[in-house]
């Protein structure tokens, strides 16, 4: 993997040499509310950022570089959240850029889920077409995180807060531009394009991004140590035994079944197909779904292993520490905390899986 | 160009047969021969409307028709008993892995179907009668609530008298014209002309009937591996993608919908 050097100052040209070939979406920013004080003590940014697409971009000095990740999960871009499937031939442009997609802006817990929403869809005996079309196509433009919320975790499940796999470029920020990771063939063929504007990378700036990560990465842990989140590999183990906690009932209380908290994490993937009759006839429709709504298990005459809020909420816990360590051995949870920001009822996924393993290794004492 | 893994293809109504009041068998002609394994599963669509999991009834050996044996119990299946032959439907599968019946070979096989639960199991039956000298003896035990409710009343004295078949019917509730036992399906579980040591059971209907099948089966000393369950959760994609169907660490469309009690007995709550 080369690595060079792009100064601020020309991040505009990588960019639009990029638009050229790919529907570029990059981030701007959404104006800060004030900083956070932490129960530790640091200062955290409040602000938001949020994917557009670059062509939609007036004023294209509003894009940034997001500090972390954005708002909407990635996978808005690959599975929409409502679409038309129909078809003998499958259609991936039929919505959406016509395009291959170039997404600027993404983190480590967002790759990290790339690879969830690969499984399900690139995986097993069927591939899914729609999905396979824009994400083999796509190039994946990460960054490091020089900062973090108040609400990121992935460093409890050993995600660090910088991709060094997944991606076709990656960005890390340094002094006055950043440095630049070419990971694919895909992404050399355009580096190769931009000579002008790249110089490889020398030993001393490698170093510097070093530190820099080493830096944030102690300051992460330092914040995520007072929110004593269990670790990655006590993840099935307490979810499973936690079958019967009383965190479920008390947790459900403030539920109001908005369904904010599936659709705005970037692991889940649940979905509904649903047929519909427009003006040119029939159409199958794909929806996303999520197992917090009641419907979501009912079967014909009423029956619903999922009757009760509490056994939804549990439900979406053992979906993503059980079932899928079983199947790929990782959790699905990249530790983005869109969830807790979402949740009107204050439901926080840090604090549930806390409860868990206390219940399960401190309780007895 | 890659297939559309969702896309049904067309599906031509040839037949449609009264069962019972509620259930009706549709005998199914799609526009190319289309393949399963007995116990696999189909979804059944109707263009513009809605689409649900049934699982063919009809023997796997023809190719250019399939039977499907539904019940009628809410807005797809009501819409599908009020078509008639000629009009067309829409199906996609098949899915999931069915029964294995490499494991049956040699075996006395217990046949327990609970209601419309018989379905699935009348295909089984076809492909066991096509190889019957693969298996040692398949015995049929069925339930159903009333008289009036008894699937496949033709068929049942038929395969009654075929060789190395043994068929016993029960009714929940009795009436004065049905001469037969009147109970559970539980209670024609006694007294089985089966060799337990080369014995498997399969076991399709209602939960609640396959929840207190097993626990006489258990009870009669069948082994835990040695006992196929037909499990139904709601369904959408049948691929294993759309999460709904999921029961621990198994998606029921694409690693069932046919599981032996052994990889269920650990898990919580089954039978909901
Ligand atoms: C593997 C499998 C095989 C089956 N085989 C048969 C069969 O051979 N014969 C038969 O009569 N029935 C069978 N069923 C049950 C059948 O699928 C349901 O009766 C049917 O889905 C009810 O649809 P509905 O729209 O009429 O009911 P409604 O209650 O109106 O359903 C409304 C919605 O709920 C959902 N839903 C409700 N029940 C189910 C369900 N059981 N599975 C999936 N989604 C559901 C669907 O999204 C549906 O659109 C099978 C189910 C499964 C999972
Ligand atoms: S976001 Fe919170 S309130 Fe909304 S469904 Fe999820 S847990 Fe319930
Ligand atoms: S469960 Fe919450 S923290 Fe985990 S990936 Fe989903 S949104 Fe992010
Ligand atoms: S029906 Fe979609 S995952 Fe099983």
């Amino acid at each position: 993997m080369e690595t060079y050097f792009l100064k601020h100052q020309d991040v505009f040209v990588f960019y639009s040499r990029i638009e050229e070939e790919f529907e570029l979406y990059a981030p701007i920013k959404v104006e800060a509310k004030p900083r956070l004080l932490c129960e530790h003590g640091f200062s955290l940014p409040t602000e938001e950022y949020l994917l557009r697409p670059f062509s939609c971009i007036q004023e294209k000095s509003d894009i940034v570089y997001n500090e972390y990740r954005c708002v909407e999960p990635t996978r808005t871009l690959f599975v929409y959240p409502k679409e038309n499937i129909s078809g003998d031939t499958p259609d991936p442009r039929r919505q959406g850029p016509s395009k291959p997609l170039a997404i600027s802006g993404l983190k480590n817990c967002d790759i990290f889920s790339l690879k969830i929403q690969d499984f399900v869809f690139l995986g097993g005996d069927e591939v899914d077409p729609f999905y396979q079309a824009r994400r083999e196509d796509a190039l994946i433009i990460s960054g490091d995180c020089p900062a973090f919320k108040e609400v990121c975790f992935c460093r409890a499940f050993a995600i660090d807060p910088y991709s060094q796999e997944g991606f076709d470029f990656n960005l890390s920020p340094l002094n006055d531009g950043y440095l630049l990771d070419v990971a694919t063939e895909k992404a050399q063929r355009i580096a190769d394009s931009l000579k002008n504007i790249l110089s490889l990378a020398t030993r001393g700036q490698l170093a510097g991004r070093a530190q820099k990560r080493e830096a944030v990465v102690k300051k992460l842990d330092a914040h995520l140590a007072l929110h004593k989140i269990p670790t990655k590999g006590s993840l099935k183990d307490i979810v499973v035994s936690g079958y019967n906690s009383a965190v479920w009932q008390e947790q459900m209380l403030t539920c109001v079944e908005c369904g904010g908290c599936v659709f705005i994490c970037d692991t889940c993937h649940c979905f509904l197909l649903a047929d519909t009759l427009s003006k040119e006839g029939p159409q199958r429709m794909r929806i996303w779904d999520g197992c917090l709504y009641k419907n979501f298990t009912r079967v014909a005459g009423g029956a619903n292993p999922l009757k009760m809020r509490y056994m939804r909420l549990r439900n979406r816990y053992l979906k993503k520490f059980d079932f899928f360590i079983d199947n790929t051995g990782t959790q699905a949870c990249c530790g983005c905390g869109r969830c807790i920001e979402v949740c009107p009822g204050k439901i926080d996924i840090r604090y549930i899986l806390k409860r868990l393993y206390e219940e399960k290794h401190l309780s007895a004492h | 160009m890659k297939k559309n893994i969702y896309q049904p293809i067309e599906a031509v109504i040839e037949d449609v047969r009264h069962e019972t009041a509620t259930i009706k068998t549709f005998v199914l002609r799609p526009k190319f021969l289309f393949s399963f394994r007995t116990g696999q599963f189909i979804e059944l669509n109707i263009p513009g409307v809605g689409e649900a999991p049934f699982t063919p009834s009809s023997d796997p050996a023809v190719k250019d028709r399939l039977g499907v044996t539904i019940m009628n119990v809410g807005s797809m299946t009501s819409r599908l008993h009020a078509m008639h032959s000629g009009e067309k439907v829409a199906l996609r599968g098949p899915y999931g892995k069915g029964y294995p019946l490499e494991k049956f070979k040699d075996k006395d096989i217990l046949i327990v179907g609970g209601g419309v639960g018989l379905a699935p199991l009348r295909s089984l039956l076809f492909s066991l009668f096509g190889e019957v000298d693969n298996y040692n003896k398949i015995v049929l035990r069925y339930g159903a609530r009333t008289s009036g409710d008894i699937i496949y009343k033709d068929l049942l004295p038929e395969w009654a008298k075929k060789k190395k078949v043994d068929v016993m019917t029960t009714v929940d509730v009795g009436d004065p014209q049905w001469k037969g036992n009147v109970g559970l399906v539980t209670t024609i579980l006694k007294d089985l002309p089966i060799e337990l040591h080369k014995a498997i059971a399969v076991v399709c209907g209602p939960p609640i009937m396959m929840k207190f099948v097993n626990l006489k089966l258990l009870d009669l000393g069948f082994k835990p591996e040695d006992i196929y369950l037909s499990m139904e959760k709601n369904m959408s994609c049948g691929l294993g993608k759309c999460g709904h169907c999921r029961l621990g660490s198994y998606y029921i469309c694409k690693d069932g919908p046919v599981f032996t009690y052994e990889q269920l007995k650990d898990m919580h709550d089954i039978w909901d």
